[in-house]
């Protein structure tokens, strides 16, 4: 009894110290990145206001009725960045947009990862007519035109915010499925896999247990990647008016400013600030994504050398 | 010496560019037998895809909620009858499998139905507007590829400098703004024009109208240079990055270090040997931007008011007008598969690696 | 064979790319230099002709009177075509149009029109009375040009053409509105070779045959729609030599454009962009009254004809103090101060106050004021008490908490829309804002509590005020019925009746007041604003133009032609016209300049390389 419990603890323990030492040695690799610090740090700072938004500014930026301001002034001491149409801070609404674009980045990028990792792995483990069948979806899909489905996605269904982490989630995912289905085939071919089969160990075990985490790298890259080309989605269908007009987002601000005529009147405060925040963003997060990419696969990553 | 293709490289002909370099005619037979195999899988496949294209257009847009016979009447006084002579005539009566079977038949034969609300041919709607898109879209991807492919080749050559920092650097920027913002911003500062800065360009459309030959030409090129700043700003990082990166794979090979340890010149090895072949995933890459062409303007199209594709999905989409949206759902997703196929076919021609 | 492959591969080496980026570069500059740094309204050509440009948004439908439906249209024919009557641009009174003369019979069944001789199809030929009964016949009988104006000739039973002055229509039933009938008569000579008219878009042949103040001259779909002026035309010919409607989809662009001199007019400006246009130098805001209104409406329980409910509205809505409390607790003072800026009138009767002989208000006791209290008092008394949450909740249990249905592209539905979420949140109702870019779907099918709605009024009020009738629910739940909000009232419908046989003026005005003062108190339309037509024009291209009403009106969107057919070009002092064409040609020299050198680098490099291959 004794036995095996000791030695699945020191495997676990090992495995455990396994992990701690390549977190570590990816940190040190990734630390020679400057770039990818420069888009982490940027990324940290925004995540910060985001979630400290509710202390720095508080829900009641939202408000309409109690709006402070008049209608479109322009910036000064109260209002640093001016006020919207209601007489909403620009600013405290800017902040207050960070928590839904990341948000819906986040989520957006985590759902399409998600389907992109399950397909590519249960094509690449069972093989065979399945592999077939899913990868003909798979390049069906890619050959959609993404942004048409999206907007008949978010046509389709009720303006909310989850409507736009689907259409961003559902469209978005071949790439990471053709990707990981790949490198499933490539751990597969390993030997040890052979010998896990040998063992008895099952479909499940050896996709969870042995390609799973062996994909993750790939699968982190991937997301990072995603999340800035799902914010400029989410940007481009609030902008579209496809957005939930409940919340207050980066893209749902440019709509607005859009929609009261910022462009013509001359009101670039109104217009440049969302649109600078979602460039900063998508640019940290590509950033992150690229020195976590050449990290992982030095021969993609070119750009460190 | 590692891989295959590097070997006949430089051992065959040192100062020509030969990434191309099969042996005499025997094998070049089997070579042209396969390919022809190649190019027929290909054609096959895109067969099947332009199908299921079919297939789902007809489905995809039934799902959208909405009754178009009801929409284009809401607000009129409209008899029960006149509703069922509407349905009659958009042949709405019939079961869905019915519409299924009729619209294949027809979609086959090239005839894609009437747009509801503009009383027209879709084929004919389509036609009238695709010029304007390709235009448009055509010469942003000409132009972002160029300005990607040599400036991705000046940063790979010249990579880790500072010059390839700023480069890269600019590219992302750009790529991570939103386009429409980006039109948006341009529109102020170069068309209303901000202080010291006259408003030089159209602030929308495609022509002024009324000009005739060269005039024309000049005007639409004149309303076109916005656009397509916007376009290819957003653009051409994609273009820059793959090729700066497939340089760069390229300038590993050893076959580069032989070549320049023979003393080549630096710029004809980079020219002859290393360019040519990076090329190859690059212009992989041109093809499928060009197949986003039709669809990628969506945006763009709207911010300048350019009377092409973009718009008319978006009008057609709130009815539902039925058989317009279907129509430019294929010519979309149909462009993709073109140029796919077109890439597919062009990728052997261009490397010897694949498909022989 | 392989040396062909070999050079394309070796051909877009980094120093031709760099010419072709070069090139292109030059390109765009060069056009951007080349472009006159001072802007000059463009409306002086070099041929001395004067254009008009008017920007629109909205793309044409159709160019067939039979199938246009949509605002651009219509107008494109009220300038092209006449119709039988015309109204006032002072105050909305039927004036003569192709019509001189109209008369009913003492049975108030017949008809008869007196048409005028001095009206000529731009072909020539006379327009006569023969047209005009082929135009309503053909309707009456051709199920596809029934398409857009069917409803005019429902209650028809006769058309005749005694004698090419005289047009007899009979009637099923008598009609109030036989002067407002907003149909274009079309030239019967050319229209009857025409096939199928559900298919007929009337855009291939230009100009096209009319006999309105201006002849269409060329159309291109979201582009642009050209017209010369019809010189012959009874009324006087127009004063510009061009009008030009330009397509621009983003408002923006339009104001933008306005901004810079190229287009002389823009409509549907939103507050910013008309604070910003008044300060302009040369533009002048026209703030007019509008001809909508703008009202909450509330679902009465969907039901068909054949009595069959459905629909999925909250019950709680019927009772007549819930909808009270709701509108009782909608500030509609800051909604004008707010949402629309001062660009509004406060909502009271159903008919905009620009229809002074229509438009009725509620006595001070009948009035519904903001009063939040009152509200909260009202909801108490109906029975939904706020519960330990805050929250209103009736005696089944069911809370208040409402769906409202706003058109995702209307600003103020969205912005208004989150003021009641909070002034009525506050009240312990919940509101969910549902935009869509397409309602009809879910209005139509009665699914929905609330919605924001709005129509724009024609000078005769009888469609507006029949769309709340009986009569205009479907007749089953799968009908589309003319109904806008499934109202159906005994004694409105009474109402409604009386005035459609009512061919006295003041008799019919008292009537459709009183109308509105019962469709006030079912509390299922409350006009929340009348919102102004906002626009704006270049006062150094238009010195005058008529308004409608002639003093503070609007001009797009007009009941008649006046507008564009009065405009007067103002006097250029400049003579420095022809700056579009020479900028044209210079950007045309500049683009062929860069065009050839492109080919002369282009060749130079492909003989530069083969000369490389042979060494």
């Amino acid at each position: 009894m004794t036995v095996p419990s000791t030695a699945a603890q020191t495997a676990s323990s090992l495995a455990w110290a396994r992990r701690r030492g390549s977190v570590a040695r990816f940190w040190r690799a990734y630390r020679t990145h400057r770039a990818g610090l420069f888009g982490l740090g940027a990324l940290a700072v925004i995540a910060l206001v985001a979630l400290a938004a509710p202390l720095l500014v508080g829900s009641d930026v939202q408000s309409v009725t109690n709006a402070p301001g008049a209608a479109l002034e322009s910036p000064s001491g109260a209002f640093p960045l001016g006020t919207d149409q209601f007489g909403r801070s620009l600013l405290g609404l800017l902040i207050w947009g960070a928590r839904i674009s990341l948000t819906v980045g986040l989520m957006a990028a985590a759902l399409s990862v998600a389907i992109g990792t399950l397909v590519g792995i249960l094509a690449g483990h069972f093989g065979g007519w399945f592999s077939t069948v899913t990868m003909r979806i798979t390049d069906w899909f890619l050959v959609m035109p993404t942004l048409v489905l999206a907007i008949v996605l978010a046509t389709v269904m009720s303006r909310s915010v989850w409507t736009v982490i689907l259409a961003i989630g559902v469209t978005s995912w071949p790439t990471t499925a053709r990707l990981v289905r790949a490198q499933t085939l490539a751990v597969e071919s390993r030997p040890y896999i052979e010998r896990a089969t040998a063992l008895g160990g099952g479909h499940g075990h050896i996709m969870s247990r042995h390609v799973l985490p062996n994909v993750m790298p790939l699968v982190l890259a991937q997301t990072t990647l995603g999340i800035s080309n799902a914010i400029l989605t989410e940007a481009t269908l609030a902008f579209l008016g496809l957005g939930d007009p409940d919340v207050v987002s980066w893209g749902g601000m440019l709509q607005d400013a859009r929609e009261a005529g910022a462009v013509s009147s001359g009101h670039w405060w109104y217009l440049a600030p969302p649109g600078i925040a979602i460039a900063v963003v998508a640019l940290a997060f590509t950033l992150c994504g690229r020195a976590v990419e050449s990290v992982l696969n030095p021969k993609l990553g070119v750009s460190a050398r | 010496m590692s891989t295959a293709s590097s070997t006949p490289l430089v051992e065959g002909a040192p100062d020509g560019p030969v990434p191309v370099k099969t042996g005499p005619s025997g094998p070049r037979a089997r070579s042209a037998r396969a390919y022809l195999m190649y190019v027929a899988g290909k054609l096959g496949g895109a067969a099947v895809s332009l199908f299921a294209v079919l297939v789902t257009s007809f489905f995809l847009f039934r799902i959208i909620p909405g009754d178009p016979v009801r929409t284009m009447t809401h607000g009129r006084q409209v008899s029960a009858e006149q509703l069922a002579s509407l349905r009659r005539q958009f042949g709405l009566d019939l079961p869905v499998w019915q519409q299924f079977t009729e619209y294949c038949a027809k979609a086959l034969s090239g005839d894609l139905g009437t747009s509801y609300q503009f009383h027209a041919p879709v084929g004919e709607l389509i036609a009238e507007k695709l010029p304007a898109t390709l235009l448009l879209t055509g010469v942003a991807v000409v132009i972002y590829s160029m300005l990607g492919l040599w400036l991705g080749t000046r940063s790979a050559w010249r990579h880790g400098r500072l010059g390839d920092k700023v480069n890269t650097g600019v590219a992302l920027t750009l790529w991570s703004v939103p386009s429409f913002w980006l039109g948006l911003l341009l529109i102020i500062t170069f068309s209303v024009g901000i202080g010291p800065i006259p408003g030089m360009f159209p602030t929308g459309g495609m022509e002024t109208g009324g000009e005739t030959g060269f005039g024309y030409v000049a005007d639409v090129a004149h309303h076109m240079v916005l656009p397509v700043v916007t376009l290819v700003a957003v653009g051409y990082a994609q273009t820059l990055l793959v090729m700066r990166a497939s340089l760069l794979d390229e300038m590993g090979s050893d076959y580069l270090t032989t070549a320049r340890a023979k003393g080549l010149r630096d710029d004809l090895v980079r020219r002859h040997h290393a360019v040519p072949n990076a090329l190859l995933p690059t212009v992989t890459m041109v093809f499928i931007n060009l197949g986003h062409v039709a669809a990628g303007s969506i945006l763009v199209e709207t911010v300048f008011s350019w009377p092409g594709l973009g718009g008319l999905f978006y009008q057609a989409l709130s009815v539902p007008d039925l058989p317009l949206v279907q129509g430019l759902f294929v010519v979309f997703a149909g462009a993709m598969i073109l140029m796919n196929l077109l890439a597919d076919l062009l990728y052997p021609l261009l490397d010897p690696r694949v498909g022989r | 064979m392989d040396t062909t492959t070999v050079p394309r591969t070796a051909r877009p080496s980094p120093r031709a790319l760099t010419l072709l980026a070069v090139g292109v570069t030059a390109l765009a500059l060069t056009a951007a230099a080349a472009t006159p740094l001072n802007p000059a309204p463009r409306q002086a050509r070099a041929d001395g002709q004067r254009t008009l440009t008017v920007a629109v948004s909205q793309s044409v439908d159709s160019l067939s009177p039979f199938l246009a439906q949509r605002l651009v249209s219509t107008t494109v024919h009220r300038l092209i075509y006449e119709n039988l009557t015309n109204y006032d641009a002072k105050d909305n009174h039927a004036i003569p149009g192709l019509a001189t003369k109209w008369e009913p019979s003492p049975d108030k069944l017949t008809w008869t029109y007196t048409i005028r001789e001095n009206s000529r199809w731009s072909d020539g030929k006379q327009a006569t009375a023969e047209d005009a009964a082929w135009t309503f016949n053909t309707m009456m009988t051709d199920e596809g040009a029934a398409t857009a104006n069917g409803s005019f000739v429902a209650n028809f039973k006769k058309v005749t053409a005694p004698s090419p002055t005289k047009l007899v229509i009979e009637l099923k039933k008598p009609q109030a509105t036989m002067a407002a009938l907003d149909v274009p008569i079309l030239p019967r000579h050319e229209w009857e070779k025409v096939g199928d008219y559900a298919k007929f878009n009337n855009d291939k042949k230009f100009p096209v045959v009319g006999n309105g103040p201006f002849i269409l001259t060329d159309y291109k779909v979201d582009q642009y729609v050209k017209f010369k002026p019809n010189r012959k035309f009874w009324r006087g010919a127009p004063k510009f030599d061009e009008l030009v409607l330009k397509y621009y989809k983003d408002g923006d662009a339009a104001v933008a454009a306005l901004q810079k001199g190229e287009v002389s007019f823009a409509s549907n400006l939103t507050p910013a962009q008309a604070a910003s246009l008044a300060k302009a130098k040369n533009i002048k805001v026209n703030d007019a009254p509008g001809r909508r209104f703008y009202a909450l409406a509330t679902n009465p329980g969907a039901r068909s004809k054949d009595g069959k409910k459905f629909g999925d509205g909250h019950p709680a809505l019927l009772n007549p103090k819930v909808r009270q409390a709701l509108f009782a607790a909608t500030d509609r003072k800051t909604i004008i101060d707010k949402v629309f800026q001062g660009h509004a009138v406060e909502g009271q009767g159903y008919i905009p106050p620009r229809f002074s002989a229509y438009h009725w208000k509620p006595d001070a006791d009948q009035r519904i004021a903001y009063d939040p209290a009152r509200a909260a008092a009202l909801l108490d008394e109906a029975g939904y008490k706020k519960n330990k949450a805050g929250k209103r909740v009736g005696k089944d249990g069911r809370p208040l908490d409402f769906r409202i249905l706003c058109h995702a592209t209307d600003p103020n539905d969205k912005a208004i829309g989150k003021y009641m979420q909070e002034w009525w949140g506050d009240l312990g109702i919940g509101l969910k804002v549902e935009c869509l870019d397409n309602v009809s779907d879910p209005w139509l099918a009665g699914e929905y509590d609330l919605a924001f709605d709005g129509w724009s009024v024609n000078p005769d009020p009888d469609f507006v005020l029949s769309i709340h009738t009986c009569a205009a629910l479907p007749s089953t739940p799968k009908d589309t019925g003319a109904t806008d909000n499934f109202i159906c009232d005994k004694k409105f419908d009474e109402l409604y009746a009386k005035q459609t046989a009512e061919y006295d003026a003041a008799k019919r005005a008292d009537l459709v007041k009183q109308m509105q003062s019962r469709l006030y108190d079912t509390g299922y339309m409350n006009v929340m604003a009348y919102p102004n037509a906002v626009e704006a024009y270049r006062t150094d291209q238009i010195r005058a133009i008529t308004t409608m009403p002639e003093s503070g009106g609007n001009l797009w969107g007009q009941d008649g032609y006046w507008s564009w057919w009065s405009a007067v070009p103002a006097e250029v002092d400049d003579t420095s016209g022809g700056n579009g064409s020479s900028t044209g040609l210079v950007i045309g020299i500049v683009t062929t300049v860069v065009l050839a050198a492109g080919l002369v680098v282009f060749v130079a490099m492909r003989r530069r390389s083969t000369a490389e291959d042979r060494e």
